[in-house]
């Protein structure tokens, strides 16, 4: 019993003699008794679906069509050759760009001007965070009170600010529409970004910053020579964690915009959403699914990859 | 926890003007939905259209409270709410914990089994959802509490078993082994001494797992419909405002968001760690 490694050195721990049969077959197998709960539930909702999803996006299963029969590469054709399909696929792409993009750039000022102390940082820091709190059902909700007509005060505001009448339709007009979607996107995440990268500020040396300016380096060069490289992991990380999360844009279009007008706001999710729920084209929407979710794990990998790589070094 | 506390002494550039325009407009964007939709919430129905756009309601009122939780079955979503959130919570805090202790401190199934778990958070709902709908229809699990319970569990599980394992990766473990040197069975050194030394993580793991829980939209439209449904799905009853509920969906919004950013705010010093999966300790 002379192992090294800490790990080792718990599962060879003595066991106590007097147990019974099964305490004993119990303590020998620990770790495994303690995963296995967590496992087996994520084996039985998560994997087992998925794997049922995978069957059945190569059979017909379709509330309009009886029967399941074997229909080979069909349901998958169907969602490649949907214009629609490809649009949404293309919008994700855009919104979750554009929104992580400006999250990013707006959470990393934001964090740059809290590092410094000041009175009230504490309560200006509770009030920043709060959007993470909140339903993202909820912040679509209270964006379409701000911007529908004629019941929102948006337009009578820019009106006010620009002199002239504003009579912009926010969640019904391209562009608009979008802006609108933006918006609450990064109302909503902002302060993710800005939560993580104020940490990666935080943790940076201060010696370093106080070498500069012995030397007489400037405040830009500082931030570029500085603080970009010793915030670069942290940058990676909170733009992988938010972009994974905001390709899967849902909740907002479903209450700001439905989708519409049209299919113009259509994500990957809410089009999906509208194939498997709406029209009941349920093996097209998993074998759409199944293509989304290619598409995901490539992305996963790529940025992950990166991530671990960043890390390691 | 470095999140909050700031660093004194550190000279960055920004002029202070610059500095304190940016954070006051970003203050004013952060609270202007959040008072407008209170402001919604409590004005007479006959000021919704007025120009210019009544900024304080001279006679703030309660009735869409009462309507959104009683006319619109908010109340119902609330209890549903609370008795699903609640309860995947507690399950998925005590599977993740054990979980998270096992591959901590014994390594179990190596890295794959911890990455395995981690992969499982950045599954895109629509494609668990449809086969689960599916499943659950076959099952009778379907618009039932325990079918969407079950659901949240899994959801929850990679947040709950990421951040109690950097929990337990940063507790010294010669508590433990102290207690199996004494004599203790293996569940008895985890049981009795690490779960009460983890006890401030576990919280913290649980509350962020509520939130998720409490906020979570897109499985409950999916596997819900008059039974089980929660509080976020009652939203649907807006969309479009066909009658124009502004006050009451303002005043659902409300009530709903008060429990999750109460306890957001408290748990503010784990939340580097609740966002990252513990992944950073801030």
């Amino acid at each position: 019993m002379n192992q090294t490694a800490p790990a080792m050195r718990m599962s060879a721990a003595g066991t106590p003699p007097r147990l019974s049969g099964f305490a004993n077959w119990a303590d020998r197998n620990f770790k495994w008794l303690l995963v296995a709960p967590a496992v087996l539930l994520i084996l039985a909702l998560s994997i087992y679906p998925l794997v049922f999803s995978l069957v059945v996006s190569f059979i017909n299963y379709d509330f309009q069509v009886p029967g399941h029969a074997f229909v080979g590469l069909q349901n998958f054709e169907r969602v490649v050759f949907d214009p629609v399909a490809r649009w949404s696929l293309l919008l994700t792409a855009i919104l979750s760009g554009v929104s992580v993009g400006i999250e990013f750039v707006l959470g990393l000022a934001v964090a740059l001007a809290m590092v410094k102390s000041f009175p009230g940082r504490g309560v200006v820091m509770s009030i920043l965070i709060v959007p993470l709190f909140i339903s993202p059902v909820i912040v679509g909700q209270a964006w379409t009170l701000l911007l529908q007509r004629p019941f929102g005060p948006t337009n009578y505001i820019l009106g006010a600010l620009l002199g002239q009448d504003v009579t912009i339709g926010w969640l019904t007009e391209s562009p608009w529409l979008y802006i609108s979607l933006i918006i609450a996107d990064v109302w909503q995440w902002t302060p993710f970004m800005f939560v993580i990268l104020l940490a990666g500020l935080t943790s940076i040396p201060s010696n370093l910053y106080e070498a500069a300016e012995l030397d007489g380096v400037g405040a830009w060069q500082t931030f570029w020579a500085i603080t970009v490289p010793h915030l670069a992991p942290m940058m990676l990380l909170a733009l992988t964690f938010r972009l994974l999360d905001a390709i899967r844009m849902f909740d907002t279009i479903f209450i700001m915009t439905g989708g519409g007008p049209g299919t113009s706001t259509y994500t990957a999710s809410y089009y999906l959403y509208t194939v498997g729920f709406t029209q009941f084209h349920l093996s097209q929407a998993t074998a759409g699914s199944w293509l989304f979710l290619i598409f995901t794990a490539l992305v996963v990998t790529l940025l992950v990859r990166r991530l671990l790589k960043v890390e390691a070094s | 926890m470095a999140a909050s506390r700031p660093v004194r002494r550190v000279r960055r550039g920004a002029a202070p003007i610059a500095r304190f325009l940016l954070l006051g407009f970003f203050l004013v964007f952060v609270l202007w939905p959040l008072y407008w939709m209170f402001n919604t919430s409590v004005k007479p129905s006959d000021d919704y259209l007025a120009t210019p756009p009544v900024w304080f309601p001279a006679q703030p009122t309660l009735i869409h409270y009462q309507a959104a939780l009683f006319t619109y079955r908010g109340f119902e979503g609330l209890v549903n709410s609370l008795i699903i959130s609640l309860s995947a919570t507690v399950l998925s805090a005590l599977l993740g914990t054990t979980m998270a202790y096992s591959l901590a401190r014994y390594d179990t199934g190596g890295k794959h089994l911890s990455f395995w778990v981690l992969s499982q958070r950045f599954l895109p709902p629509i494609g668990i959802v449809l086969p689960v709908f599916l499943i659950y229809r076959q099952i009778g699990f379907y618009d039932t509490h325990i079918g969407l319970i079950i659901a949240y569990t899994v959801f929850t599980l990679p947040v709950s078993v990421w951040m109690m394992f950097a929990y337990f990766r940063g507790m010294p473990r010669s508590m433990e082994e102290a207690a199996l040197v004494d004599g203790c069975t293996r569940w008895e050194s985890f049981w009795r001494v690490a779960v009460p030394l983890a006890a401030p993580g576990i919280v913290a793991a649980a509350v962020f797992a509520f939130i998720a829980c409490w906020t979570e939209f897109f499985f409950a439209l999916l596997l819900t419909s008059r039974t089980a449904f929660t509080l976020p799905t009652v939203f649907r009853a807006f969309i479009g405002f066909q009658g124009a509920q502004y006050g009451e969906a303002a005043a659902l919004a409300i009530v709903s968001l008060v429990p999750s950013i109460a306890l957001g705010v408290l748990a503010q010093r784990h939340l580097v760690r609740g966002l990252t999966l513990g992944a950073v300790r801030g």
